[in-house]
């Protein structure tokens, strides 16, 4: 072989080898971005473990609801309607409003990641929850690095499934589980996520309505209250600012 | 019952996800929905938190005795003033396991 074959040949694995180690890279950055995020989630796993068995779902049933649907509001405010008895074409109503939101996370991330290869958008697509799209989402110059994505992305659904594993186990031994209050982590990370969100008076009238026709519903037991204290509150941001004549 | 729940959810939230990563899918929504759909994800998400903070018990609880009310406000609170959500969701759940 001649030296210089043999050089090309070290040169290409040297790269192979940086290749290599840039998507453990880019992974262990997502991983360790999402982290805060992912701890936040434990409870509120636990959670979905346990108020899944208490709907009436096997324990095998209450992981696959986790694994497969892998989306942790639609999951519980879902329960609470199986639990009430209501049927499939009011959950799945209800779910596609909860779930809307990401549409437009799609959009916001369809210049990153639609010229990717298939099977990236579809793994992409399937881990794209709030939390992915709070950290990955930098802007459409922003490069998007897969790997930081996919590491985020799964170490999230890692830890979202073994939470739920937890709650299955411990809503099977613990007694008086629901008196913990672990419901509180998810009002915790929706007003993480919510509140640096609102940066005109428009999105402060829309949530504000939305918070105050939710209570309202709920109080008067309204079914699909969520549906229409969301909607009450996305219209009213929307006129806000069209008879305010509010910038975009 | 329950499978067939669990998989028509997986499809609508998928749909939902996946719709616009399609790069064949062409993309014309009008000012008007984009502009309407941007006040979904804080809408959806408020109505969802606000009935855990603000009602015990089937019934409105505005007391100081509402541990879920208190750490709510010092999570909105150090939100506004940090928007870190690792000290938010930290401290505000943090508070809450001691004083619930």
């Amino acid at each position: 072989m001649l030296p210089i074959e043999v050089i090309k040949r070290l040169m290409s694995s040297q790269i192979q080898a940086l290749k290599g180690e840039g998507k453990f890279n880019g992974f262990l950055k997502g991983t360790l971005a999402v982290m805060p995020l992912t701890i936040a989630v434990i409870p509120w796993g636990i959670l979905a473990g346990s108020f899944a068995l208490d709907a009436g779902l096997s324990p095998f049933e209450s992981q696959a609801m986790s694994a497969i649907i892998f989306a942790g509001s639609a999951q519980l405010v879902a329960l609470g309607m199986i639990k009430a008895g209501i049927g499939l074409t009011s959950i799945l109503i209800t779910t596609l409003l909860i779930t809307s939101r990401h549409f437009l996370y799609g959009m916001a991330m369809r210049p990153q990641i639609s010229p990717l290869p298939l099977k990236w958008r579809l793994v992409l697509g399937f881990l794209l929850t709030d939390e992915l799209f709070a950290i990955a989402n930098q802007g459409k110059q922003h490069k998007l690095d897969p790997w930081y994505a996919f590491g985020g992305g799964f170490s999230f659904y890692l830890g979202w499934n073994l939470a739920t594993a937890a709650g299955i186990i411990a809503g099977q031994t613990i007694p008086n589980l629901d008196s913990w209050g672990l419901d509180f982590a998810i009002a915790a990370t929706f007003i993480a996520i919510v509140v640096p969100s609102v940066k005109k008076p428009s999105m402060l009238f829309c949530v504000l309505v939305s918070l105050v026709g939710a209570v309202v519903c709920e109080l008067l037991a309204i079914p699909a209250g969520l549906l229409i204290a969301a909607l009450l509150g996305m219209t009213s941001g929307t006129l806000y600012a069209k008879l305010t004549g509010e910038k975009t | 019952m329950i499978w067939l729940t669990i998989l028509a959810m997986a499809a609508v939230v998928f749909a939902s996800r996946y719709l616009f990563l399609e790069p064949r899918l062409p993309v014309r929504l009008s000012k008007n929905t984009l502009a309407f759909l941007s006040y979904s994800a804080p809408a959806v998400l408020t109505a969802i938190f606000a009935p855990i903070v603000f009602i015990r018990e089937d019934q409105l609880d505005l007391s100081l005795d509402n541990s879920y009310l208190i750490c709510a406000i010092l999570a909105a609170f150090l939100a506004y003033t940090t928007r870190s959500v690792l000290l938010t969701t930290v401290l505000s759940m943090g508070l809450f396991f001691v004083i619930h």
